[in-house]
């Protein structure tokens, strides 16, 4: 049985983890062109029009594989986590087929006449079906938020005596108090992710002297939307997200601060340290004190429960991998913050595009956003261990009891080759559009 | 679950056909990054609305016991719908862009 659960929570941790890295440039990306046309429309000047053409073939390119890696997150439920899809089903299946029918539809259909209809329709209402696209891309990370927050923060709901869940009040799904931060959060990093993709693609540009102008264009736009939602990110979506944590999960939340015992008065913050599970404590650690206590209470000397407090079957169960991954994303969102300031301070020195190692420098970034927004899903994910539904229903109480290791196993080997294909095809794909650049509309 | 590589594999062959059917017919294609879009579409397409005739990844696993000729159908029909995706994707670009609309 733990073999069944470990092979099964590798691999949806294997194929999410592969699917995330397309919806989150989406998600960024269709703010951006909507503001790329927006732009156009105002000014009437062409190279804005280019470039939201230009980014939108990468936001096809993303969609496609988003869609095709989603068709096995579909599957998983079904699969691996039979029984969570029976016992929850009366909830998730409302949100989720919301996604489906509300935001995929209208994101695909008007992402098709965006790429198509723009000679059809004129600028005015090309400019509205990419607003549309961007609408329902951020509406689909509406509806798996929702999912997501009533699995962190079961609200809404009655339990059947068979077990089940069932949907007692739908407007709480929606109201439900972890819900909105988890999404701006999400949403912010989004586009961090595809702010540093712009740059780093204006960068490439610039360093090879190669449509240059527009390497300017997207630089600039990528360092301003870099910046603004790097510190958003942060500050109020991120603090927002950790108060929610030590509201609801406070165990998990003295995991993921590393604090293993109850100290008297305030809090440290841990910013280095290694988790060592056998002393129960942290090796080499570097804390401030009592600062914890003040971002998450605004007091100096309030006491945060550590996990001493905590029964260890309440605990998440890997406990060094959920503290990891939430200081890696801390630690990447800082240095963000950092480069792009410092970007966004040469720009209007007007020096930035002549700054070779600040170019080479964002252009080698672009990993690190996609590497944040992936430990903040792990941060949230393995917090929530080990529920699928926080304290009501666990993982090990949601998988399929027929499905064997050997089975899972096969089948992730499976995915892992046939990822490798599609990322592949990806990269060619997204390659030769970069190397072939914007081009020029015919009107 | 071998049910969800299936579904991955053929997308993977509406992929290929729609790039090998822009190939042979250069009237029909757009270019590598249009025809795998058109490719992955059309063969999900097809796949979705008519699988249940016979040959989705759940009727090829059957309860375990793997059916050879349903699977070739299935990936015939995912082949036919990166042919056809394209062949359609065409028709309906042409008409958005006829100049003489306009």
């Amino acid at each position: 049985m733990e073999d069944m659960l470990f092979y099964d929570r590798l691999q949806f941790a294997f194929t999410i983890t592969f699917h995330y890295i397309f919806p989150q440039l989406t998600m960024g990306l269709s703010l951006m062109i909507v503001y790329f046309k927006w732009k156009y429309l105002r000014t009437q000047i062409e190279k804005y029009n280019n470039a939201a053409t230009f980014f939108m073939k990468i936001f096809a390119i993303n969609f496609t594989m988003g869609v095709v890696t989603g068709i096995p997150m579909e599957f998983q439920f079904g699969t691996n986590w039979a029984k969570f899809s029976e016992l929850t089903g009366g909830i998730i299946g409302q949100t989720l087929a919301m996604e489906g029918l509300f935001s995929f539809f209208l994101e695909s259909s008007f992402l098709a006449l965006f790429i198509f209809g723009e000679k059809l329709m004129g600028q005015k209402l090309h400019f509205l079906t990419g607003f549309l696209v961007f609408l329902g891309s951020w509406a689909s990370g509406w509806f798996i938020l929702a999912t997501n927050a009533w699995m962190q923060n079961p609200v809404g709901h009655e339990i059947l005596e068979n077990g089940k869940f069932v949907l007692d009040n739908f407007s709480e799904l929606f109201t439900n108090p972890w819900l909105l931060p988890a999404f701006l959060h999400n949403q912010m990093a989004s586009v961090v992710t595809s702010a540093f993709v712009m740059a780093s693609i204006g960068a490439f540009y610039i360093l090879r002297d190669k449509h240059s102008e527009y390497g300017r264009l997207f630089l600039k736009t990528g360092v301003v939307f870099g910046l603004i939602s790097s510190l958003l990110v942060a500050f109020p979506t991120g603090d927002w997200n950790a108060k929610n944590v030590a509201k609801y999960q406070p165990g998990t939340f003295a995991a993921m601060e590393g604090i293993f015992e109850t100290e008297e008065a305030g809090a440290e913050i841990v910013l280095i340290g290694q988790p060592n599970m056998i002393e129960k404590k942290l090796d080499n650690k570097i804390a401030v004190p009592n600062i914890l206590s003040f971002l998450t209470y605004q007091e100096w000397d309030r006491q945060i429960p550590g996990m001493d407090q905590f029964e260890t079957e309440e605990l998440p169960d890997n406990i060094p991998a959920l503290y990891y991954s939430y200081h890696i994303m801390v630690g990447l969102g800082t240095i963000f913050i950092g480069v792009m300031g410092l970007a966004l301070f040469f720009l209007w020195r007007n020096k930035l595009y002549n700054i070779k190692p600040l170019l080479w420098t964002i252009m080698f970034l672009v990993p690190f956003p996609y590497i944040a927004n992936i430990t903040g899903w792990y941060t949230a994910e393995l917090g929530r261990q080990p529920y699928l539904v926080y304290g009501l229903l666990r993982t090990s109480d949601g998988v399929s009891p027929t499905v064997s290791s050997g089975n899972t196993l096969f089948t992730l080997l499976g995915f892992v080759g046939l990822y490798m294909l599609l990322g592949l095809l990806f990269l060619t794909l997204v390659g030769k559009t970069i190397n072939q650049g914007p081009t020029p509309q015919k009107h | 679950m071998t049910g969800t590589l299936i579904s991955l594999i053929s997308i993977l062959i509406g992929i290929v056909s729609a790039n090998l059917f822009g190939k042979c017919y250069k009237q029909f294609s757009f270019g590598l990054k249009g025809n795998t879009l058109v490719g992955v579409f059309g063969s999900v397409l097809l796949i979705k609305s008519f699988g249940r005739l016979g040959f989705d990844p759940w009727f090829i696993m059957n309860n375990g016991d793997f059916d050879r000729l349903r699977l070739i159908i299935n990936l015939f029909v995912s082949a036919l719908g990166g042919v056809l995706g394209l062949v359609f994707v065409k028709l309906i670009y042409k008409k958005m862009n006829d100049e003489s609309r306009k």
